[in-house]
C-alpha cells in the first residue's frame, strides 16, 4: 500500500505509524508512481500522536531524528521509503541500529546518509561566492540534495560580518545570512550586480588554476572522480572550459 | 570593514596576471597543500580554520587545489641544480609585495576558491632578508587584515632561529622540506642547504611548539604556535637513494620530528643538468611510497616488515600484499574475532572496512554474503580471511599471488590518490580511527 503524507516531519510520523504493520508499505511525500490498480492512502498529520511516536523512538536511540533530518534531505526518489524501512527497524529493535550494517535497511539508509554528508563537505570546497556590487556574497548551486541552509553554518562562522546568498537554483530555494540572522526563503531568480573588481579576480583565478596545474602528469579521470562534473556549471575555473577530455586518460 | 583598503585604493594591489602566473609556475611542485590541523577560530574579520582540511578545486593533474600556493619571489641567489629559478639560471625575476599577497588571499578566499595561503619564497638577499618579509606578509594577513583562515609557511633555511619562532606564532603549519633524501645528493644538487640545516629549524620548532603546548595548558600563554605542526618534502628519483633509505628518514621523521607527514614527489624534469636524470620518476613510485608510508604511521608498521631483503619497494603488490605474502603463516584470519590490528594487516581491508566490521559484528556472526551485502571488498582480502570458519580464497600460494597482481591492477584503478583528500580517502585510513572524533579527522586528512 502506498502511504502518501504532506512532507512534514509529523507527516511522516504520522504515516509510519499507519503503515507500520503493513509489510507493503511504501511512504512518500512527492509524486510517487502510482502502482496499477492500487489506490493511495492519504495520511492527514495527527501531530499529538507524531509527536508520542517521536518520543518513543527517541527513547530507543537519541540520535535518530538528526538521522532522519538528513535522510529526508536525500534527493533519490525513495528516500522517505528508505528512512520508513530504517525507523521501523529501530522501533522493533528499540535500541539504536545504525551499527547493523549488515542489514539491508539500515546499511541502505547509512549510505544515503553518507551520500548527503559528503555533498555538504563537497560544497563546502566547491561552492564559488561572486561579489557583488553592494558588498553581499552570492553563490549559485544546484544540488543533489536539498542542503542549501545545511552550508549556512560553515559559512557564518568563516564569514561572521559578510552578508550572503547561496541559492539552489534547481529548487528555487535560498539560504540567506544578512550578517545576523540566517533565512530560508524561495527564490525563483535572483537579480544580480557584480562588484566592478569581480570580473577581474575571476580572471585570476583561472590564471592561477591554469597554472598550478603539471601537464606532463595529466590525470584527467581523477580530477572527475575528485570533482565531478555536475559541480562545474558554477566554477568559473570549469565552466566554459570544458575542453578536457574525459576519455584522454 | 577595511578602511585601508579604501584609501589604498583596491584596484592598485591587485597582483598582475603575469606575476602571478611565474610566482605560481615557481611554487607548484611542492606537493603538501593539506589545509587540514588547524582549528583556528574566527575573532572577528575573515575565516578560520577547518580541521579535517578542505578541497576547493582540482586541477587536470590530479591534484586538489586547497591552498593559494605561491612565492613571494623567484629572485634567488643560490644555485640548486633542479630549480628554474637558481641564480645561475636565465629567467624574469618578480618579486610581489605584502600587499599584493595579502589581498590576493582575502580575495580569493572570500570567494571560497580556497582555504588559504601557502607562502615560499626563493632566497632573495640572503636567509634573513628573506625570512623577514615572509614574516611580514603573515603578521600583516593576521593583524592587519585579521585574516584567520589557514597559512603554510615554507621556512627558509639557515634564517635566524627568532624570526622562525615568531614566524610559527602566526603561521598554522611550516615546512622545511628534505627535498633530497641523503645528505651525498643534497651536497651534489643544492650545494648551499645541508641536511642540518633543515633538521636544526625543524628540532627547534618541534621543541618551541611542545613547551607552548604544556604552557597554554596551564594557562601561562595564549595564541597559537604552529597548530598544524610541521611537515617536510622529499623528490623522488632524482637521486639514486632506494626506498628502504627513503623510508628509514621518514621513520625517523615520524619518530624524532614529530611531523604530521612527509609528502613525496616524483621528479619531474624542469631542467635539464648533467648530474640529473631526463625522464620524470614513476607515478608507481610515488604511490608506494605513500602506501608504506601509510601503514607506517597508521597501521603499526615498521620499514624492517615493509623492506626486508632488497631495498626497494615491490611493484607488483602493494606494500601490505607483499608484507602478507611474505607472512602467510598469520592467516586467513577469522573475521568474527580478529582484533582491529589484525583486520587492517589484511589486504583490501582498509580502516574503514575494518570499523564496519567491528560494529556490525556486534549483532551478528558475520558470513561471507554480509559482508558482501555491507560492501566490503574481498577480491583480495577473500585469500587472507574466513568468515565464520568458512575460506573463500585459494589455498596455493602460488595462484594466490597471480591472482591478486590481476586484483591489484583493477582495484588500483578506483583506488584514492593521497593527495585529494575526501572522506572517502578513510579507506586507506588509520589504527586509532575508531575512538573518537580527532582521529576519525586524522584518518581523513592522513595525518597524525
Ligand atoms: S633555494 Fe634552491 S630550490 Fe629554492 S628557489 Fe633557490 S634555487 Fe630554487
Amino acid at each position: 500500500m502506498l502511504y502518501l503524507f504532506d512532507g512534514t516531519e509529523n507527516g511522516f510520523f504520522t504515516a509510519f505509524l499507519q503503515a507500520f504493520s503493513d509489510t507493503d508499505a511504501h511512504l512518500s511525500s512527492g509524486e510517487a508512481q502510482l502502482l496499477l490498480g492500487q489506490a493511495p492512502i492519504a495520511v492527514s498529520t495527527d501531530d499529538s500522536k507524531a509527536e508520542k511516536a517521536k518520543k518513543r523512538l527517541l527513547s530507543f536511540d537519541s540520535d535518530c531524528l538528526r538521522d532522519l533530518r538528513i535522510l529526508r534531505r536525500c534527493g533519490a526518489s525513495d528516500n522517505e521509503q528508505i528512512a520508513f524501512a530504517y525507523m521501523r527497524k529501530l522501533a522493533n529493535e528499540k535500541r539504536a541500529v545504525r551499527d547493523m550494517l549488515a542489514d539491508e535497511a539500515v546499511f541502505q539508509a547509512v549510505s544515503y546518509m553518507r551520500k548527503v554528508r559528503l555533498e555538504i563537505h563537497h560544497l563546502h570546497g566547491f561552492i564559488r561566492f561572486m561579489e557583488t556590487e553592494s558588498g553581499a556574497l552570492y553563490a549559485p548551486v544546484s544540488p543533489d540534495h536539498d542542503i542549501c541552509d545545511l552550508l549556512l553554518p560553515h559559512f557564518c562562522a568563516r564569514f561572521p560580518s559578510l552578508p550572503f546568498v547561496i541559492h539552489d537554483v534547481k529548487r528555487k530555494k535560498a539560504a540567506v545570512y544578512d550578517g545576523k540572522n540566517r533565512y530560508l526563503l524561495p527564490l525563483d531568480k535572483a537579480d544580480v550586480t557584480l562588484s566592478c573588481n569581480e570580473q577581474a579576480w575571476q580572471a585570476l583565478w583561472k590564471k592561477y588554476y591554469s597554472a598550478v596545474n603539471i601537464p606532463s602528469r595529466q590525470r584527467i579521470k581523477q580530477m572527475i572522480g575528485y570533482m565531478p562534473r555536475r559541480y562545474w556549471a558554477f566554477m568559473p575555473e570549469k565552466n566554459g572550459s570544458d575542453t578536457e577530455n574525459p576519455d584522454e586518460t | 570593514m577595511f578602511d585601508f583598503l579604501l584609501l589604498s585604493g583596491y584596484n592598485r594591489i591587485m597582483i598582475t596576471q603575469e606575476k602571478l602566473t611565474i610566482l605560481t609556475e615557481s611554487a607548484k611542485y611542492d606537493v603538501s597543500c593539506s589545509s587540514s590541523g588547524s582549528k583556528r577560530k574566527n575573532s572577528g574579520g575573515m575565516g578560520n580554520g577547518y580541521a579535517a582540511g578542505c578541497c576547493h578545486s582540482f586541477t587536470p593533474d590530479g591534484r586538489c587545489i586547497s591552498l593559494l600556493k605561491i612565492l613571494l619571489s623567484n629572485d634567488c641567489v643560490y644555485d640548486c641544480k633542479y630549480c628554474p629559478n637558481r641564480v645561475s639560471a636565465d629567467v624574469k625575476r618578480v618579486t610581489a609585495t605584502p600587499e599584493e599577497i595579502c589581498e590576493l588571499t582575502m580575495d580569493f578566499y572570500k570567494r571560497n576558491y580556497i582555504e588559504g595561503l601557502f607562502l615560499s619564497s626563493a632566497v632573495c638577499k640572503n636567509p634573513d632578508y628573506t625570512m623577514e618579509r615572509l614574516l611580514l606578509v603573515v603578521k600583516k594577513l593576521r593583524t592587519e587584515y585579521r585574516f584567520h583562515g589557514y597559512i603554510h609557511l615554507k621556512g627558509i633555511p639557515k634564517a635566524d632561529e627568532r624570526l622562525n619562532k615568531e614566524a610559527a606564532k602566526y603561521a598554522d603549519r611550516m615546512s622545511y622540506n628534505m627535498e633530497l633524501p641523503s645528505e651525498r645528493s643534497l651536497k651534489l644538487l643544492a650545494p648551499q642547504k645541508s641536511k642540518q640545516s633543515l633538521l636544526l629549524p625543524m628540532k627547534t620548532l618541534t621543541a618551541e611548539r611542545t613547551n607552548f603546548l604544556q604552557e597554554k595548558k596551564k594557562g601561562l600563554v595564549k595564541g597559537y604556535f604552529l597548530p598544524a605542526g610541521q611537515t617536510t618534502q622529499m623528490i623522488v628519483g632524482a637521486s639514486p637513494e632506494a626506498d628502504g633509505q627513503i623510508l628509514r628518514l621518514s621513520q625517523a621523521l615520524y619518530r624524532n620530528m614529530e611531523l604530521k607527514r612527509v609528502y613525496y614527489s616524483s621528479y619531474v624534469p624542469v631542467v635539464r643538468a648533467p648530474l640529473l636524470p631526463n625522464a620524470q620518476a614513476g607515478a608507481l613510485r610515488e604511490h608506494r611510497l605513500y602506501q608504506a608510508d601509510w601503514l607506517l604511521r597508521f597501521y603499526g608498521f615498521t620499514v624492517e616488515e615493509l623492506i626486508e631483503e632488497g631495498e626497494n619497494l615491490s611493484v607488483d603488490y602493494d606494500p601490505k600484499c607483499a608484507w602478507a605474502l611474505k607472512n602467510l603463516h598469520l592467516f586467513p584470519v577469522e573475521i568474527n574475532r580478529a582484533s582491529l590490528e589484525e583486520l587492517l594487516r589484511v589486504p583490501g581491508i582498509g580502516a574503514r572496512n575494518a570499523q564496519k566490521i567491528l560494529q556490525a559484528r556486534r549483532f551478528s556472526t558475520l558470513r561471507f554474503e554480509d559482508l558482501q551485502k555491507m560492501r566490503v571488498a574481498l577480491k583480495r582480502a577473500k585469500h587472507f580471511i574466513t568468515c565464520d570458519g568458512k575460506f573463500y580464497g585459494v589455498k596455493n600460494e602460488s595462484a594466490v599471488q597471480g591472482l591478486l597482481t590481476a586484483a591489484e591492477w583493477s582495484e588500483n584503478a578506483v583506488q584514492t590518490d593521497f593527495f585529494a583528500l575526501l572522506p572517502d580517502d578513510t579507506q586507506n585510513g588509520q589504527r586509532l580511527l575508531l575512538s573518537n572524533r580527532q582521529s576519525a579527522i586524522a584518518a581523513l586528512t592522513g595525518e597524525l
